[in-house]
Parts: structure tokens; C-alpha cells; sequence
């Protein structure tokens, strides 16, 4: 059985997709959600092998959702979609496959035999994720996207992961690996990554280690194998 | 010989010079030079101009003169006293110095006071150009008593510095008793005939072109209401008509690229509209896109069809619409009548103004085009995002709830047919919201909980006539910009309320994620246009947006059956 999780914003069009994943006998269903915030959780949760996954959604896309997957968790994605306006075709090297809604039941069990083929000769996924722009933020009951200008720093603790800006601090799903690998925010710490334009001072301390001061006064430490980095980048 | 007879000797002489003087004055209001002729508020090449003719004429003045005594009895100061009338004060003071100066060079005992004098005469002049333009009499400038009276004192004053800078003096004062009244007499008349002289010159040239207006703004009245039809067999006949009638022109022949649309006058016995072009000269001006003229003088136009053909010269003039050559209009006189230059202006004129209201009417008519495809394309404009999502969820439907299922079904096809079916400009609100209805039912069953709706419509209105297609775009709109962008509760409002002898409609959605897309976007923008279009320039949709809050659409629309009451 191969582990799904489906992603579709819309009720009825979500437990149509699962019901017809169900119905091919070759898919488990392990979990399906309504926003990509939900999702990146639930993939960072649940690994599952292949994403069902609507592109429009409300604050974070499909697209943008696989960019904040860490890339050993990627799964397969197969695209589902009412109307292809982002011409499919032109994703397929990117992903497994695309399916139009309303499902045809037929066209799903071709798709479900790539993926076992594809799955049994353990290929990897493919999908090549981007740059990430917005970092998207539980507030409140509200999801923000704040913008990477305005980021800080990002600190990771037992609480889970959090985004500063100057004036507040966000928590968010995104992890600090996949955050480092495709934001220029720089890794000055084993739990901190740092904006280089917000660095307002570099303090150094003893026995090699330093801590920075951002423009709005926080202070971020700095560990004794990335300052040198930070050094250089900063043309020190 | 006494004093008195030199005197008379001397005025007819002076009068004699004058008369030449004046004949020169007259050839100047012939020349292109007196285009620029003008009495105030003059710019500095017209200045120029004025400079050099005026400081020519008070040279000659000079140089007509009648040799007295070692001095000269002349008319130099009628150019440097109305170049100062004409022209103020600097522009009389240039032309004076000038003259003075040209005076100084050739000697005498009275060369400096000559010079000085002459100045202070042209300064005379401006100085009475201020002073009229300063009282708002500035139509009394080109007055031959005003220019009478400078000159007497202009003269005048003259005498008075010839005895007083002249020496010796008694040379001087024998001198100014000959030449002071033949001097002063000819010189004031002299400046009155002159003036008069330029005065009916502009009389008549305003007078020719007052006429010449009239006569091309009556031809471009009358044709120009008929061109807005296009140009075809008809419109054609009917404008070469009105052209021959305002010109009286031997005949008019109006052809498009290859043959004749229209021909009135003479010889229309043998230019058979609807056969091709057959005249050289036409084809030249199609061909080579420029004005064709054969004047009957030394280019002959010669009749290709008949040797009896009493039409001798034409003007054939290309019809143009957006730089596309479309036709010719031609202007025939018989080969006993001289092509009159007017109407060879005329011709070029209307012409020009024919292009232009071609092009006009080119233009409402894709305007008209594009508001009917327009309209096309938003009743064809079914989003395929909402139609596949909506089969999508009523397949989804079916498995839970086939009642449900059915009814979404109907509003669905309720929704198509509408979309398809309904023709005509208007539609009541009740239909407008009917169609709304079935598209929100279905919307509802796609977002469920997301969605929850709010009406709140005056049953008052619901006769209200709108533009067809007006309600479910917008609608559309502030759900798929508005709603579906909303993680939590999305809300749509719609409503419907009188409000000062207008009618208001709103659609208002929570979201408040409204971009202005240039135009608003396309089906906004058609909207906005037709609202226009129905109810005037100052309607059209409100939009006003508080981000992520609210996003709020509103048309007004005169509320008819509220006057009515």
C-alpha cells in the first residue's frame, strides 16, 4: 500500500479524492487536510510517499507548499486540479503526474500504476524546490506570510520553530534545515539562522565565540564554527 | 522766386515724391510680407519684418527727398512715425535711428539734427501707440487722422530741432521757412494715405476670409454628418452634391480606390459612377498617394471618354482614413473657367476634414463592435475553474446526498441557461438575482462552512432594470479574489437599498484582498464600461477595499420606478 496524504481547500472535492483512492485498493490514505500550513505539517508528521495535491489554496499554493518541504521528507506529488491554467505539462519533469477534476477513475489507476512503478524502483522524487520569499506564520488563528526583508532571525527551540521580525515573533511550520537551504538567511548558530542585512554589531566574547546584535537590539549567539563564515561574508 | 511759390514748388514736388512713395506702399500690402502685418501685440520675427520694411520705406523717404539749400525736403518721417503707431515706441525708435543714422551719412549742415529728429519722431509715433493701447483703443491705430495728426506734430517737432541744433542758425531758420510747410503737409498726408491704404488692404483680405470660412464651415457641416454613415455609393453622391453646391465648381466625382462612387455636374452623362477610374490624373493621386493638379493652363485635364467632355482642369485630392488610402475626391472646372485658388483650397480642406470624420466613423463603429463582442464574451465568459470545481463537487455530492445532489444539478443548468440564453441589453434585478442565486447555491455547496451568504434586498427594487450580466461577475469576483484567499469564515454580502432617487447595489466580501488590476480587470471592466454606457459617464462601480477586512463593490443606478411614484 502506498501512504497518501490528500491536500484539496474544498470539503466535498477532498472526500472525493480520497474516496476514489480508497476505491483503486493500492492507496492508503493516511491523513488529508484543507491548507498548505496543515500540510506541511502533516507531511513533516506523516511522510507519506505520494501528495494528492490541489494548487490553488487559500494563502499558500500548492507550488509554495513544496517549497517549504525539506527535501529528504519530498514525497511524490501528483497535481489535482479543476482547470489547468498552469499549463500541467510544463511541471511534469518537476512531478509524478497531474489528474483533472472530476476524476476520472480510469485515468487515477494509470496514475497509481506509475507510482507503484515508480516507488518500486525506489526513484526519488524530483521536485526541485525554490527559493522561499514569505515565510508563512501561525498568528493568532491566522496564517501570515512575512516577508524575508522583514525576518530577523529564526530560532529554533523546544517549542518548535520561530520566525523574528523587529517588532514581533511568529511561530512557524517551515523548518530551520529547509529555511537555511532555500532562504539567503545565513546559519550563525546551531539553533539560529540571521539576516545579514539586520545585523546591527558583532560582539566578540571569549574562547571564540561571538553574539550578534540585530538593528532592533536582540542578540543572537554566535557559535564558534559559523563565525568565522559570517566573517567572511560579511568581508571581515 | 518768393517765398511762397518755392513753398508751393516744393509741396507739389514733395506730393509728387509722396505719390511715388505711396505707389511702393501699396505693392507692399501685396507682397507675402503684409501676412504679417499686424498693429499689436506683435512677435519678434513679426518685428523684424515691420523693422526692415518700415526703415526701407523712411530711407526711400530719404532718397525721394528734393535737394534745399545742402538739405533735403523729404518724406522719411512717415516710415519712422508709423512704425511707431504700428509698433511702439522701440520699434518707432529703431526704424528712426535707423533712417537718422542713414540720414547722417550723407552730410549736409542740418545731417545731425535730421538724424536726431528723425529718432525722436519715431518715438513720437510709439508714444502714441502707448498711449492708445494703454486706453484701450488699440483699433485706432491703423486711423489716418491719428496717423495725420502724429505726423503734423512729428513734423512739427522736427522743424523745431532743425533751428535748434542746426548752425548757424540763421541758415537753419531760412531753411525751415521753405521747407516746413511743404514738409509737414506731405509727410502728414502722406502717413494718413498710407494708413489708409494698409487699413483697406486688411479689410479686405478679413472680409475674403470671413467669406472663405463661412464657406468651407458650411460644406463641413453639411458633409461631414453624412460621412459618419461610411463612405459608400450613396453617402458619396450626397457629399459630392454639397461640394459642388458650396464651390460652384463645373462638377464633383467622388471614387474609392478603383472606381467611381459619385459624380455631379458636367458631364455626368458620360462619368458613369460605378465604372472605374478612367482620368490619369485620379489614378496618379491613388497611386502615388498624393495631390493631383491639372489647372487647364499649362497641364490640361483631358477627357479619357468622351471628346465633347466640356472639363478641363481638376484637383484630385487622396481620402485618407488612419493613413490607409481610401478614395479620391476630385474637383472638375469646365475648360472655359479658371480654376479658382480657393477652391483649390477648399477642396484640399474638405478633404482633409472628410478623412478625419471617416476615421471617426471608423472608430464609433468598432466601438460598437466591441461592446457587442464584449457582451459576448461575458455571457460566454463561464469561468472553467467554477464549472469543473462545481461538477467536481455535485460528483462528490452524489455519493453522500443524491437529493442535494439533484437540486445543485438544476441550479447548475439553471445557471448554463441563463449564461446562454438571455438576450437584450436589460434585465430586472429579480433576474439578475436569480441568475446570482443558482451560482451562489452552487458556490455555497463548494466552500460549504467557508461560505456563509447575507441578503438584505429592497422588494421594491426588484423591478429595477440593469444592464444584463451586470450582478454575477461581481459576485464572481469577491469570491474567487475574496473567499476562496480566506483560510477561515468567508462572508458575502449583497444588497440592495434605495438611497436618494438612486438605487444602490452592493456586493461586499470579508477579505478585503481587492488589487487593483489596471482596468480592474477584465469582466470589472466591462461592467464599469456598460454602466457607463447605460447610465451615464458619472456611474459606474465603486470600489473601495480595506485590506483584509472588507472588499466592497457598488453600482448605482437612477432609480426609475422610484421617480415614478
Amino acid at each position: 500500500m502506498i501512504r497518501a496524504l490528500v491536500v484539496d481547500d474544498e470539503l466535498h472535492a477532498r472526500e472525493e479524492m480520497v474516496a476514489l483512492l480508497v476505491e483503486t485498493g493500492a492507496i492508503e490514505v493516511v491523513g488529508s487536510c484543507g491548507n498548505g500550513i496543515d500540510a506541511l505539517k502533516l507531511i513533516n508528521r506523516l511522510r507519506p510517499e505520494v501528495l494528492f495535491l490541489d494548487i490553488q489554496m487559500p494563502v499558500v499554493n500548492g507550488f509554495e507548499l513544496l517549497n517549504m518541504v525539506a527535501g529528504e521528507l519530498m514525497p511524490h506529488v501528483v497535481f489535482v486540479t479543476a482547470y489547468d491554467q498552469y499549463s500541467l505539462k510544463a511541471f511534469e519533469e518537476k512531478t509524478l503526474d497531474y489528474l483533472l477534476k472530476p476524476v476520472d477513475p480510469d485515468r487515477l489507476a494509470k496514475t497509481v500504476a506509475k507510482l507503484q512503478r515508480t516507488i518500486g524502483e525506489k526513484r526519488r522524487p524530483v521536485y526541485q524546490a525554490e527559493e522561499i520569499r514569505r515565510i508563512p506564520c501561525l498568528f493568532g488563528n491566522r496564517i501570515k506570510l512575512i516577508d524575508l526583508n522583514l525576518v530577523e532571525c529564526i530560532a529554533t527551540t523546544v517549542a518548535g520553530v520561530h520566525a523574528a521580525t523587529a517588532d514581533a515573533e511568529y511561530f512557524t511550520e517551515v523548518t530551520l534545515k529547509v529555511l537555511e537551504e532555500r532562504t539567503p538567511l545565513l546559519r550563525c548558530h546551531k539553533q539560529y539562522l540571521v539576516n545579514l542585512d539586520c545585523i546591527g554589531e558583532i560582539v566578540l566574547l571569549e574562547a571564540g565565540r561571538a553574539k550578534i546584535v540585530t538593528r532592533s537590539g536582540k542578540n543572537i549567539p554566535v557559535s564558534r564554527r559559523f563565525l568565522k563564515l559570517i566573517k567572511k561574508k560579511l568581508l571581515i | 522766386m518768393d517765398l511762397l511759390t518755392f513753398s508751393l514748388h516744393n509741396i507739389f514736388a514733395l506730393l509728387q515724391q509722396m505719390s511715388v512713395f505711396l505707389v511702393i506702399a501699396y505693392l507692399f500690402t501685396k507682397s507675402p510680407f503684409f501676412g504679417s502685418f499686424r498693429s499689436h501685440n506683435l512677435r519678434p520675427r513679426q518685428l523684424l519684418v515691420l523693422y526692415l520694411v518700415f526703415s526701407a520705406f523712411s530711407i526711400l523717404g530719404t532718397y525721394f527727398g528734393l535737394h534745399v539749400k545742402d538739405a533735403i525736403a523729404n518724406t522719411r518721417a512717415i516710415g519712422a512715425v508709423l512704425a511707431g503707431i504700428v509698433g511702439g515706441p522701440l520699434l518707432g525708435g529703431a526704424v528712426g535711428l535707423t533712417a537718422g543714422l542713414h540720414r547722417l551719412s550723407l552730410g549736409g549742415f542740418t545731417a545731425l539734427a535730421c538724424g536726431i529728429s528723425t529718432t525722436a519722431e519715431g518715438l513720437i509715433g510709439g508714444l502714441v501707440h502707448l498711449y492708445l493701447v494703454r486706453t484701450y483703443r488699440q483699433d485706432r491705430l491703423l486711423n489716418p487722422a491719428v496717423a495725420f495728426f502724429t505726423t503734423l506734430v512729428a513734423e512739427i517737432v522736427q522743424m523745431v530741432i532743425i533751428v535748434l541744433v542746426s548752425r548757424p542758425v540763421d541758415e537753419a531758420v531760412a531753411l525751415v521757412r521753405i521747407i516746413a510747410l511743404p514738409m509737414i503737409l506731405a509727410n502728414s498726408c502722406g502717413a494718413a494715405i498710407f494708413v489708409s491704404i494698409i487699413r483697406d488692404q486688411r479689410k479686405m483680405y478679413d472680409e475674403l476670409s470671413v467669406t472663405f470660412s463661412a464657406k468651407a464651415l458650411k460644406m463641413a457641416e453639411r458633409t461631414v454628418a453624412i460621412l459618419g454613415r461610411g463612405l459608400d455609393n450613396e453617402t458619396a453622391q450626397e457629399v459630392a452634391f454639397v461640394i459642388r453646391e458650396e464651390t460652384g465648381v463645373g462638377a464633383v466625382a467622388i471614387t474609392d480606390r478603383e472606381k467611381v462612387l459619385a459624380f455631379v455636374g458636367q458631364g455626368d452623362d458620360h462619368h458613369i459612377v460605378g465604372s472605374p477610374i478612367s482620368s490619369s490624373q485620379v489614378r496618379k493621386a491613388i497611386s502615388e498617394e498624393r495631390i493631383v493638379y491639372a489647372d487647364g493652363g499649362e497641364k490640361k485635364w483631358r477627357c479619357s471618354l468622351s471628346k465633347t467632355c466640356p472639363l478641363g482642369s481638376v484637383l484630385s485630392v487622396p481620402l485618407r482614413v488612419d493613413n490607409e488610402l481610401v478614395g479620391t475626391i476630385n474637383l472638375f472646372e469646365p475648360k472655359n473657367k479658371i480654376f479658382r485658388i480657393t477652391n483649390r483650397t477648399l477642396g484640399e480642406g474638405i478633404t482633409k476634414l472628410l478623412s478625419d470624420q471617416l476615421l471617426y466613423a471608423r472608430y464609433i463603429e468598432q466601438k460598437n463592435l466591441l461592446t457587442v463582442a464584449e457582451l459576448k464574451l461575458v455571457r460566454a465568459q463561464i469561468n472553467p475553474h467554477f464549472l469543473f470545481n462545481a461538477l467536481n463537487t455535485i460528483i462528490a455530492i452524489l455519493r453522500k446526498d443524491a437529493d442535494r445532489a439533484r437540486d445543485l444539478l438544476k441550479h447548475l443548468s439553471n445557471f448554463l441557461r441563463k449564461n446562454i440564453k438571455r438576450t437584450g441589453d436589460l434585465a430586472t434585478l429579480e433576474e439578475e438575482l436569480n441568475h446570482v442565486n443558482s451560482y451562489l447555491v452552487i458556490e455555497k455547496a463548494r466552500f460549504e462552512d467557508r461560505l456563509q451568504l447575507e441578503m438584505d434586498i429592497d422588494p421594491g427594487l426588484l423591478s429595477l432594470q440593469l444592464p444584463v450580466f451586470t450582478l454575477q461577475p461581481i459576485v464572481e469576483n469577491a469570491i474567487k479574489h475574496g473567499i476562496s484567499t480566506l483560510l477561515g469564515q468567508g462572508v458575502i454580502r449583497l444588497s440592495a437599498c434605495r438611497e436618494e432617487g438612486l438605487a444602490r447595489i452592493t456586493v461586499e466580501d470579508n477579505a478585503g484582498n481587492f488589487i487593483d488590476r489596471g482596468s480592474t480587470g477584465l469582466g470589472l471592466g466591462i461592467i464599469e464600461r456598460r454602466m457607463k454606457n447605460y447610465c451615464g459617464n458619472d456611474r459606474g462601480l465603486e470600489i473601495s477595499c480595506v485590506p483584509q477586512c472588507r472588499t466592497t463593490v457598488s453600482i448605482t443606478i437612477p432609480d426609475k420606478g422610484g421617480e415614478g411614484r
